[in-house]
């Protein structure tokens, strides 16, 4: 370990900004994956912790997907001999109007019975009603808030909270705080209480529970009561101890947490060129070094650990660094996660605390470690082969060998073959993803040779633009392909994911965009919440007559839409007035015939799917389904498969009558509102605010407002595609900053001589400049071709396994107008500083002989 | 032509290192001028620091009449370009252009007509006898020969001075002898002032001056 010290040691300093820049690949790549991990983890652990105060001692929780069940129900489950206690709740999340706090979850229980289950710790009894709960629930106005909230917001005893109920804006009046602690640390402290009854009128529930929960008779075991109360409820009904909430809820996460997963592993599989770049610099830069040291009797091992031993240190400070950049990014991470669940999924979010596992931080820094030492893995092994002898030739290191280079050529037709053939038989799907790997494989092994090609082939250009600058940028890149080849292949790579995703974004938003143009054609929507995606609300059946009263309104459908369990997965179920809907809009068949679609599905005879569900799922037109619901289960025909993209895990479109009946729920998410021919929508709008808005909670939408909302959460998803942008532009600094740092110190003479016969300081920095594009032109044209290959594959995957909806191949030429300058400039800017030092370079030093 | 007063030059690192010291130096238009004198006595110094290619700690140099600190480095630089031919004892070609291109390296580099540029670096080759290597690369000529396309590349601008350090340091009696010549030959015909730094003393006593260093100072300054 001396030898780091006197030997690596001094070598960093002399090249300290390298050294960062090196290291800079594992810090990008270790902060993504650790402020991910931990924001997700905060999300998750934020909605477990809820889940978990809010449960009490219940051990078991009665649902019916998210449709809820009649109230008959809780006497079902209280003739359980299993069941000890059971207890109504309803929850929903509310916004309250006061600044800054985002939403209170309200917890709606039935005080009378809920004591068992749960435990309410009061402050100062005597001054509260509560102690007797008859008080409480005489007053429908009354709600409960947590000590915290209640500090936050200056609230009391007496206090009043206004929110918009289903039957317009009503005053709550605080008549009791929980002490801290407990419950009261559900929600990040943001929590409601109130009366169950109450709350079926404030939310639309008609009679209807959300959820039951159970306390079990002692001595029976969780699996005895699960079965029994399975057995008395039917297939319909949910019963899963509290925790299942959470596995469903990661489920959902889990979509999202795979791909930032994969965009943080990627930045590290980045971080590993620019590390093999570093090194393999550092050994031929440190030759005659490491030369002498041989001479002096260092064997092959101590050199080889010597390198190895360096690439773990900056590892580790890597991914030190890496660690503590992600722990300062996690909060605003998981404030944005939170959101787009929020936004997509409609599950009420509120997190507070971020919570870090140590273990995984662990894991991050042995990955980052790992990660630089399997980068310097090679380099260190050319460092140990060197012989004291060869050391002291200089120039022929640098020069890809031919023999090497033909095996690597060989080697990449080889996978490029075995490639074409997996492609060949992508019916059996694991091929299809080997021959992805295949092509990654064989790019990067034609990258050096296809760079070098490529600077020869830029000579001539850059000679005709400046005879002297041009030349002699592209000879640089030509004489030493090892310098520019990992940079290249980084820079191709990041670039090809860039494409990729660009262009499977572009189709998705204009597929998404295409298919709203078709079916999201109604005038206007009514909607209980301003995102669709909440359900917190919802309008009574009878608000339909109420609408299409209106004056203008020609034609009202209402929509309810339920997440139900279908083969393991929550499937969205769209229960509407098939019929009536259909004769607005333009579908897209993908199986079937619009006829029997048009009979069948309004008769409740069958269900139309989408076509991602079909695809993932596997389920056939004329195939039975089997849906879960509180009577029993509903078993009907695949009568249609239509494209459809509104909801990333599939739809049923089910009539609407049927689904009333099923599921005993009227109730109504969403109003199609088309308006008459002639009238004006604003007009109807306010009509139906006017009449409606004072005695219900509704947000009138227009069909640009919709679309626009959907177009932004598709856009939010698409953010990733930025990301990767992103981490190509990093890539491209770092890489471009290493080689041209190396690059100028190899060429010192050469430009050294420049400025004796008369370069001036332009001609100088030029040639670094051009010396620069160069490498981001050629990362770009290797980065542009390999895109559109891993464009295919990603749509393929897309259409076949992941999204289940079908992508157009589509080249994101705007994308790449986008990289073409950005790459370009950040070459320039990366060429800046190494310029400077050539230009400031003592003339008489990079001229004598060495 | 070339005028020194004072000049000193030091290396400030962990020690100070004196380099030159007080040298006082003019030289003639036209004259041809050998500088000998021990290892690290200062020749290569003196010669860098007429150039241009350094700058004195202390002292005037003028060239042509120019005070060279009162230059930016551009100004120097092309001071350099225009009056300035500079002869290394290694040559310093840039090894991936062919011999055209290294000599027309200065032509270009002021940006004169791509034909004016090929025809002229031609003529220089032509001059120092070697019309037939043209398109070869530094790596495929002798020591010699690439000693004569760095002269010629040295003459792109017929610069009214040479300045060549060791010119025949690393070549053969032979062709030693042969660059000699040359360097003599150029110096009739172009009538440029030559300064020519040399460990042999044949070079040193073919020229009508020959001026001394050590220690970092002028310690003689023979004219004959
Ligand atoms: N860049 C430098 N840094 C420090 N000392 C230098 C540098 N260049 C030259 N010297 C020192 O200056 C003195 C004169 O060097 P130089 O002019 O090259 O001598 P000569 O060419 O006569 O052999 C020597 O002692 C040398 O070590
Ligand atoms: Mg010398």
């Amino acid at each position: 370990m001396i030898l780091l010290r006197l030997i690596s040691w001094p070598y960093v300093r002399k090249h300290l900004l390298r050294s960062v820049l090196t290291t800079a690949g594992i810090v990008l790549g270790v902060a993504l994956l650790v402020g991910m991990q931990g924001a997700n983890r905060s999300v998750l652990a934020a909605f477990n912790q809820t889940v978990d105060r809010i449960a009490g001692k219940a051990q078991l929780q009665v649902t019916a997907g998210e449709s809820g069940f009649a109230e008959d129900v809780l006497e079902r489950v209280q003739a359980v001999p299993q069941v000890r206690a059971a207890a109504p709740v309803i929850e929903a999340s509310v916004e309250t109007g006061l600044k800054g706090q985002g939403k209170l979850l309200i917890l709606a229980v039935d005080m009378t019975g809920d004591r068992s289950l749960r435990d309410y710790d009061f402050e100062n009894g005597d001054e509260d009603v509560i102690d007797d709960p008859l008080v409480f629930l005489a007053q429908p106005d009354s709600l409960i808030v947590t000590r915290e909230f209640a500090g936050r917001n200056g609230l009391g005893a007496g206090s009043r909270v206004a929110f918009d109920t289903m039957e317009g804006p009503r005053q709550f009046t605080v008549r009791g705080v929980l002490k801290a602690g407990g419950m009261a640390a559900a929600f990040g402290g943001n929590l409601g209480i109130m009366d169950i009854y109450a709350a079926q009128k404030v939310f639309g529930r008609g009679r209807h529970f959300d959820r039951i929960d159970i306390g079990l008779a002692e001595g029976v075991s969780l699996e005895q009561g699960q079965a029994a109360l399975e057995k008395a409820l039917g297939p319909g009904f949910n019963v899963e101890p509290p925790s299942g909430r959470g596995r469903q809820f990661e489920s959902l996460l889990g979509i999202y947490t795979t791909a930032m997963s994969i965009s943080s592993l990627f930045a590290l599989f980045v971080g590993v060129f620019i590390i093999y770049n570093s090194f393999a610099i550092a050994v031929t830069q440190r030759r005659a070094e490491i030369g002498i040291l041989r001479a002096l009797g260092a064997t092959r091992g101590q050199i080889r650990t010597l390198f190895l031993g360096e690439s773990a240190i900056a590892g580790l400070i890597g991914s030190a660094a890496g660690v503590a950049l992600g722990l300062a990014f996690t909060r605003s991470l998981a404030g944005f996660t939170g959101q787009l669940m929020e936004a997509i999924f409609g599950v009420p979010q509120n997190t507070r605390e971020i919570l870090v596992d140590p273990r995984f931080l662990l894991v991050a820094l042995v990955l980052g470690v790992a990660t630089s030492m399997i980068a310097a893995f090679v380099p260190a092994r050319n460092a140990a082969r060197v012989e004291p002898v060869q050391a002291l030739q200089k120039g022929k290191y640098q020069v890809l060998l031919a023999g090497e280079n033909r095996t690597r050529r060989r080697a990449a037709l080889l996978a490029l073959a075995l490639s074409l053939g997996c492609l060949a038989l992508s019916r059996y799907r694991p091929l299809f993803y080997l021959g992805y790997l295949l092509t990654v494989t064989a790019a990067l092994l034609l990258a050096p040779f296809l760079s070098l090609e490529l600077a020869r082939l830029l000579r001539g250009p850059l000679k005709w633009l400046r005879p002297i600058e041009g030349s002699l940028a592209a000879d640089s890149l030509i004489q030493a392909p090892r310098r520019t080849s990992a940079t290249v292949s980084a820079l191709m790579l990041s670039l090809a994911l860039a494409i990729a995703h660009g262009g499977v974004s572009l189709a998705s938003v204009q597929s998404i965009q295409e298919w709203m143009a078709g079916t999201l054609n109604p005038d206007l929507f009514v909607s209980t919440s301003e995102t669709l995606a909440a359900r917190d609300f919802r309008f009574p059946a009878a608000m339909e007559g109420e609408l299409e009263a209106v004056p203008g309104v020609a034609d009202v459908q209402p929509v309810r839409t339920a997440r139900v369990h279908l083969g393991g997965k929550p499937v969205m179920i769209v229960a509407t007035e098939l019929g009536r809907v259909y004769r607005h809009i333009h579908r897209t068949i993908i199986a079937g015939d619009a006829q029997t679609m048009d009979t069948l599905a309004p008769e409740g005879k069958g269900v139309v799917i989408g076509e991602n569900l079909s695809v993932l799922q596997k389920l056939h037109l004329g195939e039975i389904i089997e849906l879960p619901t509180p009577s029993g289960p509903l078993r009907l025909p695949i009568v249609g498969i239509i494209r459809d993209y509104s909801n990333q895990l599939g739809a049923v479109f089910l009539e609407r009558s049927v689904y009333v009946r099923y599921f005993q729920d009227d109730t109504v998410d969403l109003f199609r509102v088309y308006v008459k021919r002639g009238a004006a929508g604003e007009e109807v709008r306010r009509q139906i605010v006017e009449r409606l808005g004072g005695h219900r909670r509704l947000f009138v939408l227009s069909n640009r407002e919709v679309r626009d909302y959907v177009t932004g959460v598709a856009n939010q998803w698409l953010g990733l595609t930025y990301i990767q942008v992103l981490v190509a532009l990093m890539v491209a600094i770092l890489g471009i900053v290493n080689t041209l740092t190396v690059s100028i110190s190899d060429r010192r003479r050469e430009l050294g001589v420049l400025r004796a016969v008369g370069g001036l300081r332009a001609q100088i920095r030029g040639t670094v400049w051009m010396e620069a594009v160069a490498i981001g032109a050629i990362g770009l044209a290797l980065g542009t071709a390999t895109g559109a290959v891993f464009l295919y594959y990603e749509v393929q995957a897309i259409g076949k396994d992941i999204a289940g909806t079908p992508l157009a191949y589509q080249f994101p030429f705007g994308i790449v107008a986008l990289l073409v300058p950005v790459i370009l400039i950040a070459a320039l800017i990366s060429a800046v500083l190494p310029a400077e030092t050539a230009v400031r370079s003592s003339l008489v030093e990079a001229l004598e002989y060495e | 032509m070339i005028s020194l007063k004072n000049v000193s030059k030091y290396y400030d690192g962990k020690r100070r290192v004196v380099a030159l010291e007080a040298v006082d130096l003019h030289i003639e238009r036209g004259e041809m001028v050998s500088i000998v004198g021990p290892s690290g006595s200062g020749k290569s110094t003196l010669l860098n620091l007429i150039g241009g290619l350094d700058r004195p700690s202390t002292g005037e140099i003028r060239i042509d009449g120019q005070a060279v600190a009162a230059l930016s480095d551009d100004d120097l630089t092309r001071l350099r370009r225009d009056k300035i031919g500079f002869i290394f004892q290694f040559f310093n070609l840039l090894p991936s252009l062919t011999c055209v291109e290294n000599v027309a390296l200065p032509l270009h580099l002021k940006g004169l007509p791509r034909k004016e540029i090929d025809k002229r670096a031609r003529a220089l080759l032509d001059l120092v006898q070697l019309a037939e290597r043209f398109d070869h690369l530094p790596d495929e000529l002798s020591g010699g020969e690439r000693q004569r396309v760095a002269i010629a590349r040295a003459l792109a601008f017929s610069p009214p001075v040479l300045l060549a350090d060791e010119p025949t340091g690393n070549l053969d009696t032979h062709t030693g002898a042969e660059i000699l010549r040359l360097i003599h030959d150029l110096h009739e015909r172009l009538h440029a002032t030559i300064l020519v730094v040399t460990h042999d003393a044949t070079v040193a006593e073919s020229c009508p001056r020959t001026v001394t260093l050590r220690d970092a100072r002028i310690d003689g300054d023979v004219r004959r």
